[in-house]
């Protein structure tokens, strides 16, 4: 009896054994990752939660901290700082997204027809985007757009247009635009290669069917791009509504509060009012309105990671 | 494809050429502008005849500006060695020893990629104040390893996961170790998924402004705090400014250039394959 059940016993137990040391292998390899990034993003934000719970100002100690519940949330829904924040975050956001969104798609068009020098125009078409965005707004709010010797201002003298202000008369819209600069390749890049993965050959039987090249476009080019319109913008709206460095490079938040998107105020209410509490249920906020977000396209983080769970 | 000579393509080709020279210019323009002497800079009709000068050249490494990239180069680099590491163990964590949880840690990992910064900016503040690590090259290197980690691993781990199973099998079967199956297999066909999520983590990291801005300001800011400190109101300094601009963006532009062709997988953390 014992001769014949010991093997199997044996291979049985070997086989937990190495179970057991698969899962602590996984075990070691995951934690050094998971624990940094838990400790930096999710306890903190649980931090971030209870300090939206405080009184707390950093600079003045004897004041002291008290815990105010959710008075801070409540001064947040009667401030008419935090309304024009919210509302410029949501302009220049939705607007960034649309402009770069077009340009985007216009520029992908071009780039995927053969031309002479096409790689050279799209590792160009790119550049704004990984330049530096304190400096995109230095190079903008001075070279391009200061009112007396922007490079703009010389172009509007010569078609006798006078000198505008562009960021001091219509701040969200000359950060808008500069915006729209630094992120429009990030937008034809993806829709690029949406259009570089649409198969020929459907294309192909569409024309010999004799559908033009606007009816292509239409049915079959726009299709085909929507999971990659959709993640475009996904990507677009979670980094627009973090937009910081322009803002405070170009406009500080300005003239008045007319260019301060809500991490500008965040920022401001944090570090030079010092008031931690409030900045925090401001912070919280800015979360929610993500979380929001990415509800919204579920679907499409779902299918990143349940293609991933079918494959892994 | 075969170019061939029809009007479309050449007046797409003039489209391009122009939108392309525009959208560069003023890129170009400030890397001129860091070659003028300041009466130069502001000449109005803008003009391409001036003298080029290095005079600014050493105007800028008299502002410290090399204490500044030291700084940058510093905190970024040891922070993407971090999260590559980190990353990398942990993408071959999933791939190697698949669970049913695969997809949750994924899920999780992406949810913290996209936290908004100010989500986590003063809590991280207050303790980094408490333990002695504010205005620190420290700060910065935890949180902008902690920031890549999720970017490395979905990067690596879409990389991972074209590789043929059979391989790592094969590889146990010959009595391989799982860390050997890493070392010899999995990198060295990897190398791709490897370089583009280096040269995404150096480049958000090094054009970072807000964690930058927030903990250091004497001891360890970045050259993007040095970048942002440049008003024209302090006196107007164009050509000086240009030239130390210039010498901040150059690195991630290069880089850029250099992960475009995995550039849409890196940034869409595998959702899109360009």
């Amino acid at each position: 009896m014992a001769d014949i059940t010991t093997p199997v016993a044996q291979t049985a137990a070997a086989t937990r054994t190495a179970a057991k040391r698969r899962a602590a292998q996984r075990q070691l390899f995951l934690s050094p990752a998971l624990i940094l990034v838990a400790l930096v993003t999710q306890i903190a934000f649980l931090a971030t939660i209870y300090i939206s719970m405080l009184s707390w100002n950093l600079v003045r100690p004897d004041l002291g901290i008290h815990f105010v519940g959710l008075s801070n949330y409540e001064s947040l829904l009667t401030s008419d700082t935090f309304r024009t924040a919210l509302i410029n975050t949501i302009i220049l956001t939705v607007g960034v997204l649309a402009a770069s969104m077009i340009v985007g798609l216009l520029l992908a068009l071009l780039l995927n027809r053969p031309f002479p020098l096409r790689p050279v125009v799209r590792t160009l078409l790119i550049t704004p985007f990984f330049v530096m965005p304190v400096a995109t707004a230095e190079i903008w709010k001075n070279m391009l757009l200061n009112p007396v010797y922007g490079l703009f201002t010389w172009l509007e003298s010569l078609i006798g247009v006078g000198p505008v202000d562009l960021l001091g008369s219509q701040p969200l819209l000359g950060v808008g635009i500069m915006l729209t600069w630094e992120w429009f390749p990030f937008f034809m890049l993806i829709l690029l290669g949406g259009l570089q993965s649409l198969p020929e050959d459907l294309v192909e039987a569409a024309r010999i069917d004799g559908a033009g090249p606007l009816a292509i476009f239409r049915y079959i080019t726009l299709p085909h791009l929507q999971r990659y319109v959709a993640v475009a913008t996904l990507f677009g709206l979670i980094f627009l509504l973090q937009v910081f460095g322009e803002i405070v490079v170009s406009t500080e938040g300005g003239p008045g509060i007319a260019s301060t998107n809500l991490p500008f105020l965040i920022y401001r209410t944090a570090f030079s009012d010092w008031e931690v509490g409030t900045a925090a249920a401001l912070g919280v906020t800015a979360v929610l309105i993500t979380i929001i977000i990415a509800t919204g396209f579920n679907r499409i983080l779902l299918r990143m990671t349940g293609y991933a769970e079918v494959e892994g | 494809m075969k170019l061939k000579f029809r009007p479309g393509t050449v007046l797409a080709s003039l489209v391009a050429y122009i939108v392309t020279i525009l959208i560069v210019f003023p890129i170009f323009w400030m890397m001129v502008t860091g070659f003028k002497d300041e009466v130069s800079a502001y000449q109005m009709p803008p003009g391409f005849t001036f003298t080029p000068t290095l005079d600014n050249l050493s105007q800028a490494f008299q502002s410290g500006i090399l204490t500044y990239l030291y700084h940058s180069a510093a905190s970024v680099g040891v922070a993407t060695v971090v999260a590559l590491v980190f990353g990398v163990l942990a993408a071959f964590a999933l791939i190697a020893y698949p669970r049913p949880s695969n997809g949750s840690v994924l899920f999780w990992l992406i949810s913290t990629r996209f936290m908004p910064a100010v989500g986590v900016l003063i809590p991280l503040y207050v303790i980094f104040q408490h333990i002695h690590l504010l205005d620190s090259l420290w700060a910065l290197i935890i949180v902008y390893s902690a920031i890549n980690i999720p970017l490395v691993v979905w990067i690596m781990y879409s990389f991972f996961k074209d590789i043929p199973r059979d391989l790592l099998e094969a590889g146990r079967v010959d009595g391989a170790s799982d860390r050997q199956i890493l070392m010899r297999i999995f990198l060295p066909i990897s190398v791709p998924g490897l370089a583009v999520s280096a040269l995404l983590s150096v480049i958000f990291s090094w054009n970072e402004f807000l964690f930058a801005v927030t903990f250091t300001y004497t001891d360890a800011p970045t050259v993007a705090v040095f970048v942002s400190s440049y008003t024209t109101s302090e006196g107007l300094f164009w050509a000086r400014m240009s030239m130390a601009i210039s010498l901040a963006i150059v690195v991630p532009i290069l880089l850029g250039w250099a992960a475009q062709r995995q550039l849409i997988r890196g940034l869409t953390l595998g959702a899109v394959k360009g």
